[in-house]
C-alpha cells in the first residue's frame, strides 16, 4: 500500500481464517440442563459444522469502540455512555431529549453513528398526552458474518467445571460446558463512507472531516484488537487461544462495494485478488502479525472517504438541495424511509 | 432485454417469510421479488442520488420483471439468539426483559442469480445497481456480486408465483411460502417511500411462490434443499 497519509477508503471488507483452540465463544444456551450447547450450523455440503453468531462479535465490538471513542474524545450520549443496548432510543427517557432528530443523535454519539440506533415511530396518544413521533434509525456501518469453522477442521471436548448455587442449600452443580478449536471462515465489512452521515439518503451530518478520521480510527483500532484478541462468551474462563490468522482485506476507494468472500473455500483469496481494480485494492496477509501491521498501516494513513455528492458543491449548500430533493426537513430525516419487508 | 447478475453469499443469511413470527423466524432460499427491488431502490439512492432514483430509475424497477435463480443447494439450521424486549408504555416501564428468539439462517452453496428484464436505455445504470448491492433484507444476510452478463433466465431453474405454474403440475415437493411483491407496476414513488405526512398504503402484496427446489436432507430442524428444475417444462409454459 502506498503510505499516502489521505488515502481515502469508501468501503472495507475482512476475509479472514482464524483458529481458535479451546474456546466456547459463542454457544446456544443450556435448554434447561446442566450442559451448554455448542452453536451449530448445517453447510450446503450437508456436513454439520460449529458456529460463532455475528450478533455476540458486534456486541464486543460496540463495547471497545465505546472505550476507544471515549479515549480519543469523540461524544458518546448518555445511553451508550452506560453500555445500554437500546442506544438512541434509551434517551426517550430523558426530558432534555424530548425532541430527538437524526442530526443530534449522529452528531452528539460516535457509537450510535457506528453501530446503528432505531427509535420507532409512535402515533399520538391523547391520554398519555404525546405527539406523533417519526421513525428516525440508522443501519449499522459494521456487518458481521457467522464465524463458521471449516467442516474438516474443528473439534469439540465436553469439559466438567463445577458451579456454585446461588444458596448454600442448593450447593455445587455439575456444568458441562464444550471446548471447541477449529478454523474459523470470517467475515466483516465496515462501510466507511457513512460516519457522520444519514446512509439512506446520504447525508452528511458530521461535516468536520478531523472528528470523521477520529471515529473512523478508533474503528479500525477496535476491528484489529477484535481479530487478534477475540471476544466473546465464556472467556472468563476459556479466553481462546488464538493460533492463525489468514485472510485478505478488501479496501474500495470510490463508491461501491468491498467484495467479500468465504474462507470456507480454500481458492478465497485468489478469487479476491481477481477482482481488484483501480478503486478495489487487496492486500493478503498470511500471519497474525502481518495483519496487525496492515491494520496499524490503515490506521495511519487512511481517512473515510467522502461521499461524491458531498465533494461536488459545498457542505452547507449539500444538505439543503438533497432535502430539497427528497421533501423532507431538517429534522425530519426519517420521512424517506424504505419500508419493512419480508426478509427484516 | 434480460440482465443476469450472479451473488455469492459469503456467510449465512436469512431472508425471513413473510407472516413468520419475527421472535421464531422461518426463512426462504433466497430473498424474494420486493426485497431485490428494494434493495436495488436503497443502492440507487447511494450511487445516483434520490432524485434520480425516483425520477428515472423507480419507473424501471417498479416495471422490471424480476425472477431468481436459487442456488445450488441451501442448507437451513435454526439458531436461538438472545433478544432483548423494552416498552415505552409508562405501565410497562422497567428492566429489559431478556427472551430467546428462534431464527432460521440458510448456507449456499453456488451462486444466487437475479433476473432483470429491463428496457435497453436503463442497462447501464441497471447493471451498476446490481453490481453494488451490500445485502438482502437484513444487514447481516450479506452478499457480494460477481458479475452482470445479458442472459435471460431459464425459467424451470427459477423461483414463480404460483399461479404462473401449470395447473395439473404437481409442486409438492418443491419448497414454497409466501413472498412479497409490489402490488402493481403503477405504484408511486410515495406507496414505496412514505414521506412525513403521506399515510402509509399498502404498497406490498403476498404471492404463494415456488422454488425448483427439494428437501434432500432433513434432521430435526435442520433441512437442506437441492436445486431441481420444475418438471415437465411445460409446467412452465404458462409464464
Amino acid at each position: 500500500m502506498s503510505e499516502n497519509p489521505q488515502a481515502p477508503f469508501y468501503e472495507m471488507s475482512f476475509n479472514v481464517l482464524a483458529a481458535w483452540q479451546a474456546h466456547s465463544l459463542s454457544t446456544s444456551g443450556s435448554n434447561g440442563s446442566n450442559r451448554v450447547m455448542p452453536r451449530r450450523q448445517l453447510l450446503a455440503d450437508q456436513s454439520e459444522t460449529d458456529a460463532c453468531s455475528g450478533n455476540i462479535a458486534k456486541h464486543h465490538h460496540a463495547a471497545l469502540v465505546a472505550a476507544y471513542f471515549a479515549a480519543e474524545g469523540s461524544p458518546l450520549c448518555p445511553a451508550c455512555r452506560v453500555g445500554d443496548g437500546r442506544r438512541a432510543a434509551a434517551l426517550l427517557d430523558r426530558p432534555e431529549y424530548g425532541n430527538l432528530s437524526f442530526e443530534c443523535i449522529v452528531c452528539e454519539c460516535a457509537l450510535c453513528d457506528t453501530h446503528g440506533f432505531l427509535v420507532t415511530a409512535k402515533n399520538a396518544d391523547s391520554e398519555m398526552g404525546t405527539a406523533t413521533r417519526q421513525k428516525i434509525s440508522k443501519e449499522t456501518l459494521i456487518d458481521f458474518s457467522y464465524a463458521l469453522a471449516l467442516p474438516d477442521r474443528h473439534a469439540e471436548t465436553s469439559q466438567l467445571h463445577t458451579r456454585n448455587g446461588a444458596s448454600k442449600e442448593e450447593g455445587q452443580m455439575l456444568m458441562k460446558i464444550p471446548a471447541r478449536s477449529g478454523e474459523y471462515a470470517l467475515c466483516v465489512r465496515y462501510q466507511c463512507a457513512g460516519i457522520g452521515a444519514d446512509t439512506e439518503q446520504w447525508l452528511l451530518y458530521v461535516k468536520d472531516q478531523a472528528q470523521r478520521e477520529k471515529r473512523h480510527r478508533a474503528i479500525l483500532r477496535t476491528l484489529r484488537d477484535t481479530l487478534v484478541s477475540p471476544d466473546g462468551a465464556q472467556v472468563a474462563t476459556m479466553l481462546p487461544h488464538l493460533t492463525r490468522l489468514s485472510g485478505a482485506i478488501v479496501v474500495r476507494t470510490d463508491v461501491g462495494r468491498a467484495p467479500l468472500y468465504s474462507a470456507l473455500e480454500s481458492n478465497f483469496v485468489t478469487c479476491l485478488q481477481a477482482m481488484a481494480d483501480e478503486t478495489c485494492q487487496v492486500y493478503p496477509f498470511e500471519t497474525i502479525d502481518a495483519f496487525y501491521r496492515l491494520m496499524n498501516t490503515f490506521i495511519a494513513t487512511s481517512v473515510p472517504a467522502l461521499h461524491p455528492f458531498w465533494k461536488i458543491s459545498q457542505p452547507s449548500n449539500d444538505t439543503k438541495e438533497q432535502r430539497d430533493d427528497s421533501g423532507a426537513t431538517a429534522t425530519n430525516n426519517g420521512a424517506a424511509v424504505l419500508p419493512d419487508v419480508d426478509s427484516r | 432485454m434480460w440482465i443476469a447478475a450472479d451473488y455469492h453469499f459469503p456467510s449465512t443469511y436469512s431472508c425471513r417469510i413473510p407472516m413468520s413470527s419475527a421472535n421464531c423466524a422461518s426463512v426462504m432460499p433466497t430473498p424474494g421479488p420486493a426485497t431485490v427491488r428494494l434493495a436495488l431502490l436503497r443502492v440507487g439512492i447511494e450511487l445516483f442520488g434520490l432524485a434520480i432514483v425516483r425520477e428515472e430509475l423507480f419507473p424501471h424497477l417498479r416495471a422490471a420483471t424480476v425472477r431468481i435463480r436459487p442456488p445450488e443447494r441451501v442448507a437451513i439450521s435454526q439458531q436461538l439468539i438472545r433478544g432483548y424486549k423494552w416498552s415505552e408504555a409508562r405501565h410497562k416501564r422497567g428492566p429489559i426483559q431478556e427472551s430467546i428468539i428462534v431464527r432460521e439462517m440458510a448456507h449456499a452453496a453456488g451462486s444466487m442469480t437475479v433476473f432483470l428484464q429491463i428496457q435497453q436505455d436503463a442497462e447501464h445504470r441497471m447493471r451498476r445497481l446490481l453490481q453494488a448491492v451490500p445485502y438482502w433484507g437484513q444487514s447481516s444476510s450479506l452478499t457480494s456480486c460477481l458479475g452482470v452478463r445479458s442472459a435471460p433466465p431459464l425459467l424451470e431453474e427459477c423461483a414463480l408465483p404460483l399461479d404462473l405454474l401449470d395447473d395439473t403440475a404437481p409442486v409438492r415437493p418443491y419448497f414454497s411460502c409466501p413472498v412479497t411483491e409490489f402490488r402493481s407496476n403503477q405504484l408511486s414513488w410515495e406507496d414505496i417511500v412514505p414521506g412525513a405526512k403521506m399515510p402509509k398504503t399498502s404498497a406490498l402484496r403476498c404471492d404463494i411462490y415456488v422454488w425448483p427446489m427439494v428437501t434432500e436432507y432433513r434432521h430435526g430442524t435442520q433441512k437442506l434443499l437441492v436445486r431441481a428444475p420444475f418438471f415437465p417444462e411445460s409446467a412452465v409454459s404458462r409464464c
